[in-house]
């Protein structure tokens, strides 16, 4: 269930992400590490969305590692 | 409706009980116990199946259907151009995407202030899908008491026949969701042969399994848990709730206290409510919770509870109505079915209401008079003028055109604000379906018809087979 709270919300944010991002950018414009990118569309796509997934699932992760309550002493909660 | 607000507010609930959501500080969560709802009918399962039908219909339709040689609901990122019927919206078109976003918004606000999670209740595709998903368990594992007696028994080679029966319904359904979901970015006429050929891409083949495998985990597997855990909407939507807001409510003045009785027995002179605690309403809820403990976030507004009281009502001689659509005031102050209608028409309705209309009717108006024809004019920087042949001034742009109808077109283009400006070449172009076009186009003026200095120059752009697509765009024109 953990699992979710970090996957759910990051899924979601992501899908905003992906659809704000490539309305803008047209993924035949993007570079990666200095080559245009040359993949079909579909596949820029799917990679731009776990890319924007893994990072959000990050932040996720990190606030929920952050909200854990302290235990006497400091030292979080198992 | 918390707990401990309003102290001297009459409270409606008569046995309200905290359930505790958090048993500790570390586990998050309670420990689910699966829920088998009982299966009902009356009037409210049926507008939940009316729904079902409605939505799917056009769900797993709409992507088959054909419009001037191509399918009519298509999103096709590849072309990265959004096709619903008539009209072709490009990535420039995205306000169109936030202004349906907002209405969206706004619908929600309404109806939920007007009649609580009827979106829950009866469209949300979570509830949609796990009826679908529940029709299919009920009629391969059986009723209720038959599901309950069939987890409960050991293993054997019948309980794992009916088990692989289900999920293998439910996989087939899901899979066929999943390819529906790729069909909308993915052309399906072109789509489904290149799937029985083993010739789909890799990445539609992985976003049908995937849209199919959460449909399945969704609506098979976690159920109300999404609804609880999982939905946004369920946090926020108590905001939109106050007291004329109309929920399914139990109604505890009438049913209290409830108990067993004799069939003919005058239950009010024995001092006994009308619920006769059959706890069927308990049974059929799909969240498993009692509505008797007054509203509750898990709640999601499916009236099934509704149906089931109403028949037990109905055996009982009893009129319907003990569990019903019907607003907190209402319960307390005994209000009729016009008196809650009266109270519907309230500011925070008005509004959302005014926002909506005015909202729906920009983006109408914007709609049907949106141009097919698109035109920027650049002016090239590098130059900004020069002379040519001794007797006129040069100055040179770059039109950035768009045809975005689906046919073919030609437009005339004009200069005008300066006396002798005139387009140096052909002021004709000609424009196929949906294209994007750059042309560089130089105006020339005699040197003598303007000051030194910057001037506004007009370029008009007119459809020469179309005349109502025109185009008038600014640029400025440098004398030296």
């Amino acid at each position: 269930m953990k699992l979710v709270l970090v996957l759910w919300p990051s899924f979601f944010v992501a899908g905003l992400a992906e659809a704000l991002f490539f309305t803008l950018v047209n993924p035949h414009e993007l570079y990666l590490l200095g080559q245009p990118v040359d993949w079909s569309p579909l596949a820029t796509y799917s990679v731009g969305f776990f890319a924007f997934w893994f990072v959000c699932a990050a932040s996720s992760l990190a606030t929920m590692f952050l909200a854990r309550p302290l235990q006497e002493g400091g030292s979080p909660a198992a | 409706m918390s707990e401990d607000s309003g102290t001297t507010k009459p409270r409606i609930r008569a046995k309200a009980r905290v359930v505790p959501i958090a048993v500790d500080d570390d586990s998050l969560y309670e420990v689910r116990q699966k829920v088998y709802p009982r299966a009902v009918s009356g009037v409210f399962a049926h507008w939940r199946w009316a729904l079902v039908w409605f939505t799917q219909i056009l769900y797993y339709g709409l992507c088959w259907l054909p419009w001037n040689d191509r399918q009519a609901v298509l999103f096709h990122l590849v072309e990265r151009k959004f096709y619903i019927f008539g009209w072709v919206f490009w990535p420039q078109d995205v306000f169109y995407l936030a202004v349906l976003l907002i209405i969206s918004a706004f619908s929600l606000f309404l109806f939920t202030a007007v009649a609580g999670r009827l979106w829950c209740g009866y469209a949300c595709p979570q509830t949609v899908y796990t009826e679908i998903f529940m029709w299919i368990e009920e009629k391969i594992e059986g009723d209720r008491a038959r599901r309950m007696k069939l987890d409960a028994a050991p293993a054997s080679p019948r309980k794992f026949a009916i088990k692989a029966a289900k999920y293998g319904a439910w996989g087939a359904v899901s899979l066929w969701t999943g390819i529906t979901f790729v069909g909308y970015f993915t052309p399906i006429r072109e789509l489904l042969p290149a799937m029985f050929q083993f010739d789909i891409g890799g990445w539609e083949l992985f976003w049908a399994l995937f849209y199919g495998g959460f449909t399945y985990l969704m609506a098979g597997v976690m159920r109300e848990q999404v609804c609880k855990y999982m939905c946004p909407y369920a946090r926020f939507q108590s905001v939109m709730f106050d007291a004329d807001t109309l929920t399914i409510t139990y109604d505890t003045l009438r049913g209290e206290p409830r108990g067993s009785r004799r069939k003919g027995e005058d239950h009010r002179a024995a001092g006994k409510g009308d619920c006769v605690d059959c706890g069927i309403c308990v049974q059929v809820c799909p969240t498993g919770i009692d509505i008797r403990n007054g509203l509750q976030i898990e709640c999601i507004g499916c009236a099934a509870c509704i149906d089931a009281c109403d028949q037990v009502m109905d055996k009982m001689n009893y009129p319907p109505g003990l569990i019903r659509y019907s607003t907190e005031n209402a319960i307390r102050q005994k209000w009729d079915g016009r008196a809650i209608l009266r109270h519907v028409l309230r500011p925070r309705v008005l509004i959302y209401s005014t926002a909506l209309l005015i909202l729906c009717v920009a983006f109408l108006w914007s709609l049907s008079t949106r141009s097919a024809l698109r035109v920027d004019v650049i002016k090239d920087r590098r130059t900004l003028a020069r002379e040519v042949e001794g007797e006129f001034i040069e100055n040179v742009y770059t039109l950035q055109m768009m045809n975005m109808a689906e046919r073919a077109q030609r437009f005339g283009i004009q200069v005008s604000g300066i006396d002798g400006a005139r387009i140096d070449g052909a002021s004709e172009v000609g424009m196929d379906p949906e294209q994007n076009r750059s042309l560089t186009l130089r105006v020339r003026t005699p040197m003598d018809a303007a000051p030194k200095g910057s001037h506004a120059i007009y370029f008009e752009v007119k459809g020469l087979d179309d005349p109502d697509l025109h185009a008038r765009e600014k640029s400025v024109f440098t004398m030296p």
